[in-house]
């Protein structure tokens, strides 16, 4: 812009930007309730099953939070992987099926092709890549709609993995991959470790690059963005890509964690992560996909589900009874 | 003509002492207006003056702070006012977005909003439908039939549909109608057939109450006029004979010497782009030359091909023959990626559909187009210099916004567009192509993007300008270039000709048929 003395440099009446700090107005306060509400339940859900009679001596025990976050570490980063599409405005309901088949190739590499652990994982990794590759492209080149491509996808994955597996599990790898799947630090499974890496870099790219912050952009108005000059199409391809690959680093999470691999669908995967990832947009940063709503959200799932067993409610309580409560929590608090 | 027309001295509408406060702001400050019955009353102002609001609490859709409103003899309470009661008072709406379905037929249309009628077994009796919706056509003098399209319409054709839809109810001319810029979006032909329609309802009664930016049709066809600012009344004007710069002075309130674009430079540089017989989509061999330091409007109607000139220029639209030359060099973008690459910026004639992000922020807004800048060291992004930056953006461009964390929907209009243009021209292009670049802009915001725009072209840039709206161009261009069928058909200079030689030019060569 010019930066010659322009006429319009100091209008009266213009509010300058950022002035406004000087009072909370009600909106504001309550503005910075809802980034906070998220978290503030999980904290109520913990606080209530810690007193609560039934699970008082449980909830709170170093193994109940260690089995919680073990379980739940597949589906933090099937629900991260999400993140990329959605935050891009796509859907991507291939993402649980990527996981479940870079499971089998991983599993099935080192089972029946013998392969190293790290082989294995590098192999998982690529094939996970290489199926957001393909969504990507099918999406961003062919403009397909994603809801309905990636579905596609993920029926597709179900029939290769039902035909190499016959429907049966594989057993049988490498040592050092249990080995890993079974280790503890600071009390905590390794595996947790491992997610949180994943989801701090998740984190970064979404929020301190450029391509994040374009994704974002993409997402708001696609139209806009690409006027401004964003390459719409490598953009959205590559956000598919990173989905397949953070997919297919659940997909080595779960071989380790369960020491072989189980043809499933992949559904029991997608909906919990799909949970999370929208009852992420009510927190932190409201209205929008993030890494750290999501994380407490799927938390929050996790922990009322784990303290409704323990009191003794029947198995087929789950996520499901939960995210139908998402969008009333966000318009309660005034979105 | 019609026997219940009530006598037009008498008061259609009367709101006494309307207040309304957003947090610790006064939008509307003990304002006060009186419609009277059968005339067209035009409310007029800046962005944030107040007279939206003031439509709003009417409506029902804010909850005033205090005040009260009669409507032919009936007195309510605004801040009990909701949109049931306001509809029940006898007040009608249509808005901006006028809440019409294209793919759906001008029948269905009216049938969605007051119902189908239904025979027995819930079957729709669609002879009867077409049938009165065939008589309230005819009734308002719409040259449409009831099995048409409405996507197929003219957009004045679709106004006046959403206007009959809105009356559809009344008796007589009992209903107060209020339009909220309704012509915002229109070409000159089109707003001057909405302009005379609405004369005509007038002159039968109706009572209209019109939300405007252009002061050219205000001046036309309004009978009364309220000017507000800053939440209050600021002037008032019974009868004909106002003239647009009047108006003018009034909205800004003396601080403001009418519209002008500055001192003009007194030599333009060298040609910094050059089209030579460009052919794209409908526009059919286009030679002209924009030079640094100039400001070249295009007119013309609707669909004479302004808009895809731009865009092949720009290359988001693919260029099917001709060359074109930018700053000496040949240039062929095969994107917008490209273009802007190249030092080409586009302000785009859709601000929400291709402009703005509507729900992310200021700050983002601003920063999308130039998001490398802040990516240090290939590690982080320099939120800070971002934060800095963004406020000296919006202060410098005069963006009213509650901060730069503000989502951008929030803003109105003139601001979203003072932004759209700040945030597009940060790469300081060489050549900036604009589209509409003050639809549903204020006359301060306007005067604030011309100033910008002159900065611009101070710095050296050229700058290409379509626009329906003449007003604009005469301030805005050193020459007009007349687009008509997708070629070039008159050049002109808006300090020899006038606006009369400019208009007839626009109108008649392309339309033998105007009436």
């Amino acid at each position: 812009m010019p930066s010659s003395s322009s006429p319009t440099s100091s209008p009266p009446a213009s509010a300058p930007a950022g002035a406004a700090t000087a009072h909370r107005s009600p909106a504001e306060v309550l503005h910075h309730l809802e980034r906070l509400a998220l978290p503030v339940l999980l904290v109520i859900v913990v606080v209530f099953f810690s007193l609560f009679p039934p699970t008082r001596d449980l909830f709170l025990t170093t193994d109940n939070i260690s089995v919680v976050l073990a379980n739940q570490s597949v589906v933090l980063l099937v629900a991260g992987a999400l993140l990329f599409p959605l935050i891009c405005g796509h859907f991507d309901f291939s993402v649980g099926a990527t996981a479940v088949f870079a499971n089998i190739v991983c599993a099935a590499a080192m089972s029946d092709f013998g392969w190293a652990a790290w082989q294995a994982c590098g192999l998982a990794l690529g094939a996970g890549a290489l199926v957001g590759l393909a969504n990507g492209v099918v999406v961003a080149r062919f403009r397909m709609n994603s809801f309905v491509s990636t579905l596609g996808m993920a029926t597709a994955l179900n029939g290769i993995i039902q035909w190499y597996t016959g429907g049966l599990a594989i057993i049988g790898i490498d040592r050092r991959m249990t080995t890993f799947g079974s280790t503890t630090w600071l009390g905590l499974p390794l595996v947790v470790f491992v997610v949180l890496v994943v989801l701090l870099l998740a984190w970064y790219v979404l929020t301190h690059t450029p391509y994040g912050r374009s994704l974002y952009a993409l997402g708001s108005n696609a139209r806009s963005a690409v006027l401004v000059g964003l390459p719409q199409r490598g953009y959205t391809r590559t956000a598919f890509m990173l989905s397949g690959a953070v997919a297919a680093v659940a997909g080595t999470v779960l071989t380790a964690r369960t020491g072989g691999a189980n043809p499933d669908s992949g559904t029991s995967l997608l909906f919990p992560a799909l949970t999370a990832a929208f009852l992420g947009t009510t927190g932190f940063q409201p209205g929008r996909f993030n890494v750290p709503g999501t994380i407490v959200g799927v938390l929050f799932v996790a922990a009322s589900v784990s303290g409704l067993t323990l009191s003794g409610a029947d198995t087929w309580v789950t996520a499901g009874g939960i995210s139908p409560s998402t969008p009333a929590v966000d318009r309660d608090l005034g979105a | 003509m019609d026997p219940h027309v009530t006598a037009p001295t008498q008061a259609a509408l009367v709101a006494r002492s309307v207040t309304k406060a957003f947090g610790g702001t006064l939008a509307l400050d003990g304002v006060g207006l009186i419609v009277r019955a059968g005339t067209i009353h035009a409310l007029l102002g800046g962005n944030g003056s107040g007279k939206s609001t003031l439509i709003k609490c009417l409506a029902g859709v804010y909850r005033a702070d205090g005040g009260e409103v009669s409507i032919a003899g009936r007195t309510l309470e605004l801040a009990d006012m909701s949109p049931p009661r306001a509809r029940g008072a006898g007040l009608r709406f249509v808005h901006q977005d006028l809440g019409l379905f294209d793919e759906l037929t001008v029948a269905e249309n009216f049938a969605l909003d007051s119902g189908f009628p239904i025979a027995r077994g819930g079957r729709i009796r669609w002879a009867a439908l077409h049938e009165h919706v065939t008589g309230v056509l005819a009734d308002y003098d719409i040259d449409v039939r009831a099995r048409d399209l409405v996507g197929s319409l003219r957009p004045s054709q679709k106004t006046m549909i959403a206007v009959a839809r809105a009356l559809a109810d009344q008796v007589a001319t009992e209903h107060v109608l209020m339009l909220d810029e309704p012509t915002a979006t229109l070409p000159e032909r089109e707003s001057r057939e909405l302009m005379r329609a609405l004369r005509r309802r007038a002159d039968r009664g109706q009572t209209i109450v019109l939300v405007s930016h252009r002061l050219g049709e205000v001046e036309q066809v309004a009978d009364a006029v309220t000017v507000f600012r800053d939440g209050r009344v600021a002037a008032e004007h019974t009868g004909p004979g106002l003239r647009a710069a009047e108006i003018s002075a009034m909205i800004a309130g003396g601080a403001f010497a009418g519209l002008s674009g500055g001192p003009r430079p007194s030599r333009p540089g060298e040609p910094v782009l050059v089209l030579d017989r460009l052919c794209a989509g409908g526009v059919r061999e286009v030679s002209l030359t924009v030079r640094r330091g100039e400001i070249v409007g295009l007119a013309g109607l609707a669909g004479a091909g302004k808009s895809t000139l731009l865009r092949a220029v720009f290359g988001s639209r693919p260029v099917t023959g001709g060359t074109m030359r930018l700053a000496g060099r040949p240039h062929a973008p095969r994107s917008p990626r490209d273009a802007i690459a190249i030092g080409i910026g586009l302000v785009p004639e859709d601000r929400h559909a291709e402009g703005i992000l509507a729900d992310l922020t200021v700050r983002e807004n601003a920063s999308v187009p130039v998001l490398s800048r802040y990516w240090r060291r290939r590690l982080f992004m320099d939120r800070r210099g971002e934060r800095l930056d963004t406020a000296a953006l919006v202060t410098r461009h005069a963006v009213r916004t509650d901060g730069i964390e503000t989502a951008v929907g929030k803003l109105s209009g003139g601001n979203q567009q003072k932004l759209v243009l700040a945030a597009r021209t940060r790469r300081r292009p060489a050549l900036l192509l604009l589209d509409e670049p003050t639809q549903g802009v204020d006359v301060m915001s306007r005067a604030e993007i011309y100033a910008t725009l002159r900065d611009l072209t101070a710095s050296g840039c050229g700058i290409l300008a379509a626009s329906t709206d003449l007003d604009e161009l005469l301030v805005l261009c050193d020459r007009i270039l007349l687009l008509s069928g997708g070629v070039v058909a008159g050049e002109f200079d808006p300090a020899v000709h006038s606006r009369e030689e400019i208009v007839s030019a626009v109108l008649d060569d392309t339309d033998p048929t105007r009436d």
